[in-house]
């Protein structure tokens, strides 16, 4: 019940956030000089009248806060409005949410399962040999950016024809086997993943690392060590615990990165995810389009932090009595 | 930490071991441009068979192979549209337009009109009505007849009546009036113009729809027909006329198509054409991944630019691709002058008066002309990819005037003269108007267009090579654009227009006075004409009232010259075009007015590859 509440509570609390977000954003795109008409107005087979339907079909001939109103009445009815190419911006955010999510959460339970022991491993086996391996392979991680790394790749898919250049599926895909479209995603997803999950491993498995590495040094696991309990069960059950506690906050965060945290790489690998898609559209000034992705990162982000917190309140004891 | 500095050397030696260079740089690409140039003859006209009562289209090209598949590639991001009615972008306008086709086509080697959907049309002596004669027999792809109905239909319930894309009904629009469309009999249409008008019979190039599957959607109204056929409508439920069907579109990867069995071209085996089972269109965010897909064998064809062509000329023997050129685009590249002497609402001038002077004067006009290195420009800047451009006509269109388009080399002195000639002098390398002005203004581009940039940095060398001040501004693409169309406070201009090989009415709106981009004199407020602008005015009028071919080139042969002397745009130089497409296809006749694949029905796959 005191969850229940405090959830209710966290959700209000976005109202007016979402609110901030939204105003900020249309008023910065719409005010921008970017014109989305340019590109017709150099054309010289478009006649005025062409034009001037445009300019009303997109609402450009109204003042600016009127456009506001309208865009904020049909968002919280849940209608996303119209591209200004004319499509549904439901239908095109629909086509491409599944591929982004195909990505990212490949990526973040790859990172996960992988980063966590990993980071344990450095941790228990501080100055190590194994630790300084890794020590030397997650900087490099971190250090190359993900753009270069994923051109890299791709030179190498290019030189060596092991792997497509870029994509999701071939050309004839609707054509094969189960099995052969589960090969087929595979030897297209295997670069962009491996570019992504490279960076974000490195990141989660120095975190890992040093978390545990703070609590290992703390009071109550050296008395959990004097009072004689095995290894094992001191890193289990004692320090790991609350080692987790800010990668829980962590968590929250790869929510939100679900779907807009690959947009580098599926740019690069022209992944047919959101990334591509809200890069041009921001470039066009299709304004329907910017807004619905930016309102979708912000509940996002705002849902992220809000499932971390309620987890929070689950795993650690000291901020349940808090509530 | 030595242990560490050991181990990123390593990894940083197998890096660099794995960027290897290849790219030739003894091949220029202007040796490949004269390599590349090479002489065939186009396959006669397709003419018409009666097979069983069946009008069919039969192709004069090469006889070939049936099946395979053509992947080719377009850049973007991919169709918006499956409705040739309201595609509005390029790659919208290609995807639909392969499904429908037109009564007319546009012949590759010479650009005349010649029947394709209708069997055969006449032109009344009055130059006011056409007649079309369908095909007996041919059908749709779901087996219904292809008749005046849909004809009629097409035209005046869609183009006519402004549903979609409303630009084939501007063109056609005479003095405010529309054409009247009317079915004779089941297989014969008449349009009639209420004059005669010129272009009106190349705009029949315009897809028509199947009566049946679209009159619903018109039904329905503006709202509902703007969504019809989109990129969301199941593939199946497209009717079409063209040689291939849509099959499968994935958002942001590809467009397939396959052959449309009831499609009315046959070979000289009286086979039903297209040889090719399927079409792919990949869909590729940027040109770099487009090179990247061709060199890793997944896309059949490819437009190079630039530096490219060198290198892939030289691997051009031993590869499976052979390299076409083109010759020079209907792109055009060019340093408009803002002759505008009008003001604000503030009543402020939107050029300053003196510069007004300057650049309402022919003699500076001239002279900026003759300083300009234009081989230079397509040199360094094109990498020996275009060709110095002197007319408003581009240089593959049928109607440019080649006298003109010889054009002339620069020549520093002779623009001194003409400088001297109105009174510029120039004292201590520094240019000043006979007033004793400092010659001095802006260059405006758009920022981001690098080709664009550079050229404005080669003309301001080569006008401060006069003594004249140019001070180059690449600005945001949308804010120059407002500037020329809207609010004309800009000196120079160096801008790119693409117009049509086949029809040069299509440029009134630059070159009419009243023209939305009447750009060197935009009319946002009321101004006298000058003399040969009136003149230009009634050239164009004339021409597009003229039918035949020769009449109208003599009026646009004189328009040409008008825009020559007077200079109010000077043009630097049109891109040349340059495709690689791979061997193993056959009935590859690239056109200058029409690319290479124009001829999708009739192009097939060898045999043994």
């Amino acid at each position: 019940m005191q969850i229940l509440k405090y959830i209710l509570k966290r959700i209000l609390q976005t109202i007016p956030l979402l609110i901030i977000v939204s105003l900020i954003s249309f008023f910065i795109i719409r005010l921008s000089p970017v014109d989305p008409l340019a590109e017709l107005k150099l054309n010289p087979a478009i006649s005025q009248e062409t034009l001037q339907k445009e300019t009303e079909r997109l609402g450009l001939d109204k003042p600016i806060y009127i456009q506001y109103a309208k865009w904020g009445k049909s968002f919280i009815k849940g209608d996303l409005g119209y591209c200004s190419t004319g499509e549904k911006v439901s239908d095109k955010l629909m086509e491409r949410i599944p591929n982004t999510l195909l990505l990212t959460s490949l990526v973040i339970f790859m990172t996960w399962v992988v980063g966590i022991p990993l980071g344990i491993l450095a941790a228990v086996k501080q100055n190590s040999l194994t630790d300084k391996v890794l020590t030397v392979l997650t900087s490099i991680g971190m250090a190359i950016p993900s753009f270069f790394f994923a051109i890299l790749l791709l030179i190498f898919a290019v030189k060596t024809g092991w792997f497509p250049v870029g994509g999701l599926t071939s050309y004839n895909f609707a054509e094969m086997s189960l099995l052969g479209k589960i090969g087929d995603l595979t030897k297209h997803l295997i670069l962009p993943v491996t570019v992504l999950f490279t960076i974000s491993l490195a990141g989660l498995q120095r975190q890992m690392r040093a978390n545990l590495l703070d609590v290992l040094d703390s009071d109550y696991v050296k008395f959990a060590r004097a009072k004689g309990l095995s290894e094992p069960v001191v890193i289990f059950k004692h320090a790991l615990r609350n080692a987790l506690n800010p990668l829980i906050t962590l968590l929250g965060f790869e929510f939100a990165s679900l779907l807009s945290g690959a947009a580098l790489t599926e740019y690069v690998f022209q992944y047919p995810g959101l990334g591509r898609l809200i890069l041009e559209a921001v470039l066009k000034s299709d304004i329907n389009l910017v807004m619905a992705s930016l309102m979708i990162g912000a509940i996002m982000l705002i849902l992220g932090n809000l499932i971390a917190d309620i987890l929070l309140i689950i795993t650690d004891p000291r901020i349940r009595g808090g509530q | 930490m030595k242990k560490v500095l050991i181990l990123v050397f390593i990894l940083s030696l197998c890096l660099v071991s794995c960027i290897r260079k290849d790219t030739a740089e003894d091949v220029t690409s202007k040796n490949v441009i004269s390599q590349t140039v090479e002489t065939f003859e186009f396959p006669p006209v397709a003419k018409t068979v009666t097979i069983d009562g069946v009008d069919y289209l039969q192709s004069q090209a090469e006889i070939g192979n049936f099946g395979g598949e053509l992947i080719s590639s377009t850049i973007g991001e991919g169709p918006k549209t499956f409705n040739p009615f309201n595609a509005k972008d390029a790659t919208s306008d290609t995807m639909a337009s392969l499904m429908y086709d037109g009564l007319v086509t546009s012949r590759p080697d010479n650009g005349e009109v010649v029947p394709k959907l209708a069997k055969s049309f006449t032109i009344s002596p009055d130059g006011k009505v056409y007649t079309f004669y369908l095909r007996k027999g041919i059908k749709w792809s779901d087996g219904k007849p292809i008749t005046a109905d849909d004809v009629v239909f097409t035209w005046n319930k869609i183009i006519l009546a402004g549903l979609g894309n409303t630009s084939t009904r501007d063109s056609v629009m005479i003095d405010g009036q529309l054409p009247k469309v009317e079915k004779i009999n089941d297989y014969t249409v008449k349009f009639t113009t209420i004059k005669p008008f010129a272009p009106f019979l190349r705009n029949l190039t315009t897809p028509i729809a199947p009566k049946h599957v679209f009159e619903n959607a018109v039904n329905k109204g503006e709202q509902y027909f703007d969504s019809f056929l989109g990129t969301t409508t199941p593939p199946k439920e497209f009717v079409i006329s063209g040689p291939f069907k849509l099959k499968e579109y994935v958002a942001a990867q590809r467009v397939v198509y396959e052959r449309n069995p009831n499609y009315y071209m046959i070979n000289n085996n009286n086979e039903k054409l297209p040889y090719l089972n399927k079409l792919v269109f990949l869909i590729v965010g940027d040109l770099n991944n487009e090179i990247l897909k061709f060199e890793a064998g997944e896309i059949d064809i490819i437009s190079l630019r630039g530096s490219t062509v060198g290198k892939y000329k030289e691997k051009e023997n031993k590869a499976d691709y052979k390299i076409y050129n083109l010759g020079a685009d209907t792109g055009t590249m060019f340093v408009a002058i803002n002759m505008s002497h009008g003001k604000d609402k503030n009543g402020k001038f939107f050029v300053e008066p003196k510069k007004q002077l300057w650049f309402n004067d022919k003699n500076f006009r001239t002279a900026v002309d003759w300083a300009i290195d234009r081989e230079g420009i397509v040199n360094n800047i094109a990498n020996g990819l275009g060709k110095p451009l002197f007319t408003a006509e581009s240089l593959n269109s049928i109607y440019l005037n080649k006298e003109l388009a010889k054009g002339h080399g620069k020549d520093r002195e002779k623009a001194v003269l003409y400088l001297r000639k109105s009174g510029f002098y120039q004292k201590d390398g520094i240019l000043y108007d006979r007033f004793g002005n400092r010659v001095e203004f802006d260059l405006y581009t758009n920022a981001g267009n690098t080709e664009r940039e550079a050229i404005g940095v080669m003309v301001k060398q080569d006008l401060e090579d006069l003594g004249m001040k140019v001070n180059f501004k690449p600005i945001e693409f949308n804010s120059l654009v407002n500037k020329l169309v809207n609010d004309p406070q800009w000196d120079m201009t160096i801008m790119g227009l693409t117009g049509s090989p086949l029809e040069p009415h299509g440029g009134k709106n630059v070159w009419y006075s009243k023209g939305s981009l009447h750009l060197f004199n935009q009319r946002v407020v009321e101004m006298p004409l000058f003399p040969w602008e009136k003149e230009l005015d009634r050239i164009i009028d004339e021409a597009s009232l003229k039918i035949g071919f020769n009449d109208r080139k003599k009026l646009y042969d004189k328009y040409q010259e008008i825009i020559y002397d007077e200079k109010p745009i000077i043009y630097l130089y049109s891109p040349v075009r340059v495709v690689a497409i791979r061997k193993k296809f056959g009935n590859i006749y690239p056109s200058e007015l029409s690319g290479v694949t124009y001829n999708l029905e009739e192009i097939f796959i060898k045999e043994g590859q």
